[in-house]
């Protein structure tokens, strides 16, 4: 079912002064898999998302994507070699239109000496959004206009529309079905099983636990900065998955290969 | 699932047409322009001597070089900064490129028609480089120390003003009366005249650059939110930098065009003309939570000043009102913008 190792880190830490925000943490994504990563607040799981998207570099440990050890100094890197993230609730720039949003940072330019001086070709920007949206599966709001009029919802999915229909090879989802309503996040879990078809490999952070066992094939659960279990989804129910992220259920076991 | 998203293209459509019309009955320019209008009629009825070429060329000619600055605190503003430094670098870059024109370039008295153009060109070339310099500084302590925009623009406004004080010595610099100096500035196609021509077409080619350009979306981006922009692999410092550098720039540029004008540089030339900006900006509909704005606006909003400014002087109110009447129209412009978004948030 699932593919190679695409998106790996080794033992990595990170503190913030006195603080240990990461301990250790590893964690293996295969392409076509989706992984959920949980944990209490404070138990690492931004940091680590942080570490995997670029916006942190780790004070020690690995990251190899496809098998290849890198290092990221922006986010911009880490994009381009093709690991998308979608932060919680701040991916769109709310002044902008539905189609700028999708291509903020890889625009579309005109032909010739005016794209060369960076103008925008719009009209191909807005067919292309829309198209690019309806291949993942979000009904698609009219692409001019401006992110500030949409719902909640409709951002949301534009969002996860455009970090999906750009990311190559991995797509970090941070919080992605947070503030919706169930029929919104249902759009939202149909999309991340798209993005699983397309080859992609998922990391799925959120703390609505019923959509982690929904959609993921893999959870993996933070407490104090370090990955306390690392298990296939149908190894979990509801009331096991609370027992380990809150720690009282001791660690069982820690998936190696 | 198709008829999910045949609703969804009908409500794409519908939304169009909905938000075509609605952006342009609430669209800043049109009542701006209806504000202008309303304030030619008014201060003709008053003054019918106000309706008239002489008057345009006033307020134009008044307006070239508050228009450069306004249009680069646009970029500033909607980016989500503002830069109070812009007036004091106009002095500064005056001071700088007369003393240079004067001393370095030799340009006086004697110079006459054409041959006062190279030295004035290169004037010009160092005008602009002082404006650029202090817009890179500013970028430098907003990126490096972050320091909020106005706290550092604050700063170096004090500084420009400063330098600008000792390098000549408080008195202006100048070989006033240069035959080309003068010619810069006449209206040659009434009301028009090659300055402010000249700052048009820079303002065309910046207002293109805003609206249509990969440039002016950045620009937006980081306005409306700064950390999308930077997850969608922005370059969000080196954007800043340059938009406090096209600030200073047009700040340069303005205080040449200052120079011609009154055919001196002095340190006083630009003093309060960064609040005559931030107000055409304001009045133009640009929020300074960022991300909003229009080159078109800040125009309109520019030239109202100016027209209110002239008008008032020309009924015979005392030139101290003209403070009031633009301290009421920037918060009738603010007030006019809250209530705007207010009712389009329902």
């Amino acid at each position: 079912m699932a593919g190679e190792v695409i998106y790996e880190v080794r033992n990595v830490s990170k503190r913030y002064g006195s603080v240990i925000a990461l301990d250790g943490a590893s964690l293996k994504l295969h392409a076509g898999e989706v992984v959920g990563l949980v944990g209490d607040n404070g138990a690492g799981k931004s940091t680590l998302v942080k570490v995997l998207s670029g916006a942190h570099r780790p004070d020690g440990g690995q990251i190899f994507l496809d098998g290849e050890e890198r290092e990221w100094n922006s986010p911009r890197e880490a994009l381009e070699a093709g690991v998308e993230t979608l932060y919680q609730d701040s991916g769109l720039a709310p002044h902008l239109t539905v189609s700028e949003n999708v291509f903020l940072g890889r625009e579309k330019l005109v032909p010739g000496i005016l794209g060369k001086l960076g103008f925008l070709s719009k009209k191909e920007m807005a067919r292309e959004a829309h198209a690019d949206l309806e291949r993942v599966g979000i009904a698609v709001p009219a692409s001019n206009r401006s992110v500030s009029q949409l719902s909640g919802g409709q951002r949301q999915a534009v969002a996860i529309g455009r970090a999906v229909s750009w990311a190559r090879k991995v797509i970090i989802l941070d919080e992605p079905t947070n503030h919706l309503g169930a029929r919104q996040a249902g759009e939202v879990l149909k999309v991340i099983r798209a993005a699983k078809a397309k080859g992609l490999g998922v990391i799925f952070i959120s703390h609505t636990l019923p959509h982690v066992l929904e959609v993921t094939d893999r959870i993996v659960v933070m407490r104090l900065g370090r990955v306390v279990m690392d298990a296939p989804t149908s190894e979990f129910d509801g009331d096991r998955l609370i027992g380990v992220i809150t720690g009282t259920i001791a660690t069982i076991k820690v998936e190696g290969d | 699932m198709t008829s999910v998203s045949q609703t969804t293209a009908q409500s794409a459509q519908k939304s169009t047409l909905s938000s075509r019309l609605s952006s342009l009955g609430s669209n800043q320019s049109t009542i701006l322009v209806g504000v202008m209008i309303i304030l030619i009629v008014v201060f003709t009825v008053l003054e019918p001597k106000f309706f008239s070429v002489a008057t345009a060329n006033n307020v134009l000619t008044d307006w070239g070089s508050v228009a450069l600055i306004a249009v680069g605190q646009t970029f500033v503003v909607i980016s989500g900064g503002i830069d109070l430094s812009v007036g004091a670098t106009i002095g500064l870059s005056g001071v700088i490129s007369a003393w240079t024109m004067a001393n370095v370039l030799g340009l006086d008295q004697t110079v006459k028609g054409q041959d006062a153009a190279v030295p004035l060109l290169l004037g010009t070339v160092v005008s602009v480089t002082v404006g650029l310099l202090v817009g890179l500084v500013n970028a430098f302590l907003i990126n490096k120390f972050k320091i909020v925009p106005f706290i550092a623009t604050l700063a170096t406004m004090g500084a420009a003003l400063g330098f600008s004080v000792i390098l000549s010595k408080g008195a202006p610099i100048g070989s006033a009366n240069d035959f080309t100096l003068i010619t810069a500035m006449a209206p040659n196609w009434n009301p028009l005249s090659w300055a402010v021509l000249f700052v048009a077409i820079v303002i065309v080619v910046l207002g293109l650059f805003l609206h249509k350009s990969r440039f002016g979306l950045y620009t937006y981006a980081i306005g409306s939110n700064a950390f999308a922009a930077r997850a969608a692999g922005i370059n969000v410092e080196r954007h800043i930098t340059m938009i406090y550098a096209l600030s200073g720039a047009l700040a340069g540029l303005a205080g040449m065009y200052v120079y011609i004008r009154l055919g001196a540089g002095s340190p006083s030339s630009g003093t309060g003309r960064e609040l005559d900006a931030i107000a055409a900006v304001v009045i133009g509909g640009a929020s300074l939570m960022g991300g909003v704005g229009r080159i078109m606006g800040t125009i309109l909003g520019a030239l109202i000043l100016f027209t209110v400014q002239s008008g008032l002087i020309m009924v015979g109110v005392a030139p101290d009102w003209k403070k009031v009447v633009v301290a009421v129209l920037i918060a009738a412009a603010v007030a006019a913008q809250t209530l705007q978004s207010k009712n389009g948030r329902k």
